[in-house]
């Protein structure tokens, strides 16, 4: 007979390992959004292609998921770049500051690569969902049994994101970011060249997110399918607002509340109502959080 | 005693020609067989869909990524209407239309402070937090959805066309006030610059708002037109984002905030994606070249098919809008 209380305490537990994961995935868009200012409508779908990368890196050569991330991770670098001359290039270059014509038009040409990409994975993949065979075993401690696979992708998660602050507080290239983001003229003056920084900050940001696609294949035993992208995207905006655009910590915190609403909420509601009523909270949490801090919870 | 003088209020060519289009649908559709009658009611539903969306995102310039919402929503009360009041599908489609106008006002009161993408985000996640909803809720259902009573709804091949000809009709002309005149004038300085045109005077708030809840009121009556015409509601076809992007698309091509723009989108899009339906291998690269085409308009051409010839060819700017 297990007890409520020891119940909640699972979930809790499954909740902050998978919010460190829902972290580095959003983390990616927190990335090209706090620096270009531009929201990548088709973060979701870069997601999915990072779970189906480690996916056939599984199916081919046997790695699993933590080897396929740091692959997923430079395929993500190359794409970033591709999107960056692809789709940001145009709107950004010689502006000062992103007008709303730039936000509309960015968000509409990044809607139509979700568009593509999408459906360009549903005729090569088809929609029957895959999955990883890959189970280390499980750790318990106490009444919480904590799953070894999902205790490393965590820790992973939390190193990405930290060696992506050191990253920008730490050295010269993540300064020169910084410094873009925060004012392109003044960053101009000081000699850092805006297209370079963007780009960087652009590939690193899909980077993150092809990673955090590999390393959600733990949490998702059967689930990798084309349409993924559409459930982790929106996962991913709220995460970002709520942390703070720009905000790397802001990720993390994000990351870990989306994370305990998805895997708590559904312990105190019916079991046939719990998993929808959490994701509708998931999703709404949004609303207020722009309406009383819309710079985010992170100071 | 002198009379007031009367005249006609003169409209653009534009709208003219558009009134022409419809009204030639109109006389021509009893004849048409079946088939074809079907087909032109589904491209009017998209074409009204394309309206509605193309109030708030091609006017204002809030991008409205969950539009489907309201759809579902219109959906939802023809089906909810039909079988717990048993009431006539006219009035689920004016029941649709008015579940649209309440759940954009109740939306839009607290969405419409967002600007640019926070709106858009907000959309986005009030729509797949409705579907969630949705899916649990005893009143409809439990997301199984309503089916409606086939042998009473019959097969009113031209009832459906008519009752969506005119919402599309109502479209048309409310999208015309909305790009003339004062109201016109206040909702183009709101698309060019929020806070200036606050500066001068222009009720932004209430003004988006009024828009807003006309858009939804449209795309509510669609969504109910379309539920009747598909003898059912269900939650993941009517809250399926598979019609924001859709409407998305369309207007994108067409043209943003143009009176033309979201029926030669709808033309194009959707006769496009009907051609696709014949072809099973073309079905998922027609949804990708959609995906490529809106890549395409908004990055080099983003003022839509419309725009882009009033901008290239000067001589058309006073006839076509």
């Amino acid at each position: 007979m297990v007890d409520a209380g020891s119940v909640v305490l699972q979930d809790l537990v499954y909740g902050i390992l998978e919010g460190c994961v829902f972290a580095v995935v959003a983390h990616g868009l927190n990335l090209i959004w706090g620096v270009t200012k531009v929201v990548n409508v088709a973060h979701g779908e870069f997601i999915m292609l990072g779970a189906y990368g480690a996916y056939f890196l599984s199916a081919w050569f046997g790695f699993n998921p933590l080897l396929s991330a740091p692959i997923d991770a430079l395929i993500g670098l190359g794409a970033g770049v591709l999107f960056y001359f692809g789709f940001l290039h145009r709107e950004l270059r010689g502006k000062e500051t992103v007008t709303l014509q730039t936000e509309m038009v960015t968000l509409v040409a990044t809607f139509g690569l979700a568009l593509f990409i999408v459906n360009l994975a549903t005729s090569i993949f088809s929609v029957n969902p895959v999955g990883i065979p890959w189970n280390p075993g499980v750790v318990r401690a106490g009444p919480v049994s904590l799953p070894v696979g999902s205790l490393e992708v965590a820790a992973i998660s939390v190193a990405v994101i930290a060696a992506t602050h050191v990253f920008l507080t730490r050295t010269y290239l993540g300064s020169a970011i910084r410094a873009y983001s925060q004012d392109i003229a003044a960053a101009q003056l000081v000699g850092i060249n805006p297209t370079f920084v963007a780009a960087v900050a652009t590939a690193l940001g899909l980077s993150a997110a092809m990673l955090g696609g590999a390393l959600l294949t733990v949490w998702l035993p059967t689930g990798i399918n084309p349409l993924m992208g559409q459930t982790f995207a929106p996962i991913c905006f709220v995460i970002v607002v709520l942390g703070g655009p720009g905000k790397m910590w802001g990720s993390l915190v994000g990351g870990l509340v989306l994370g305990v609403i998805i895997n708590v909420v559904p312990a105190f509601a019916e079991p046939s109502v719990g998993a929808s009523l959490a994701l509708a909270i998931a999703f709404l949490v949004l609303i207020p959080v722009l309406l009383f801090a819309p710079e985010g919870i992170v100071r | 005693m002198r009379l007031p003088r009367f005249s006609l209020p003169q409209f653009s060519p534009t709208f003219y020609g558009l009134g022409l289009v419809l009204v030639v649908l109109a006389i021509i559709a009893p004849a048409l067989p079946i088939l074809s009658l079907r087909f032109l009611t589904n491209l009017l539903i998209y074409t009204a869909l394309a309206y509605s969306i193309n109030l708030i995102t091609g006017l204002t310039g809030y991008v409205s990524f969950g539009h489907v919402v309201f759809m579902g929503a219109g959906g939802y009360a023809l089906g909810y209407g039909a079988s717990a009041f048993n009431l006539p599908p006219l009035a689920g489609v004016a029941l649709g239309g008015a579940a649209g106008l309440v759940l954009a006002l109740g939306i839009g009161i607290v969405t419409l402070r967002f600007r640019g993408v926070y709106f858009a985000i907000s959309s986005l996640v009030t729509a797949l937090a409705a579907l969630q909803i949705v899916l649990v809720t005893p009143v409809l259902n439990d997301g199984r959805g309503i089916g409606l009573d086939v042998e009473k709804v019959g097969y009113p091949a031209r009832s459906w066309f008519y009752t969506i000809w005119l919402i599309v009709s109502a479209a048309v002309v409310v999208t015309y006030f909305a790009t003339h005149g004062r109201i016109g004038y206040g909702i183009r300085a709101i698309k060019s610059d929020e806070d200036a045109a606050r500066a001068l005077g222009i009720d932004a708030t209430r003004l988006k708002l009024y828009v807003f809840m006309l858009s939804g009121l449209f795309a509510g009556a669609s969504g109910a037109v379309f539920v009747w015409s598909t003898f059912g509601v269900y939650p993941t076809v009517v809250f399926d984002l598979t019609f924001s992007l859709f409407m998305l698309a369309m207007i994108i091509v067409g043209g943003m905030g143009t009176n033309v723009g979201p029926f030669l989108g709808a033309v194009i899009v959707y006769v496009s994606y009907w051609y696709a339906l014949t072809v099973p291998s073309l079905l998922g690269l027609a949804f990708a070249a959609i995906g490529v085409i809106v890549i395409l308009v908004a990055l080099l051409i983003p003022e839509g098919i419309v725009g882009t010839m009033r901008r290239h060819f000067p001589g058309l700017r006073r006839i076509l809008e």
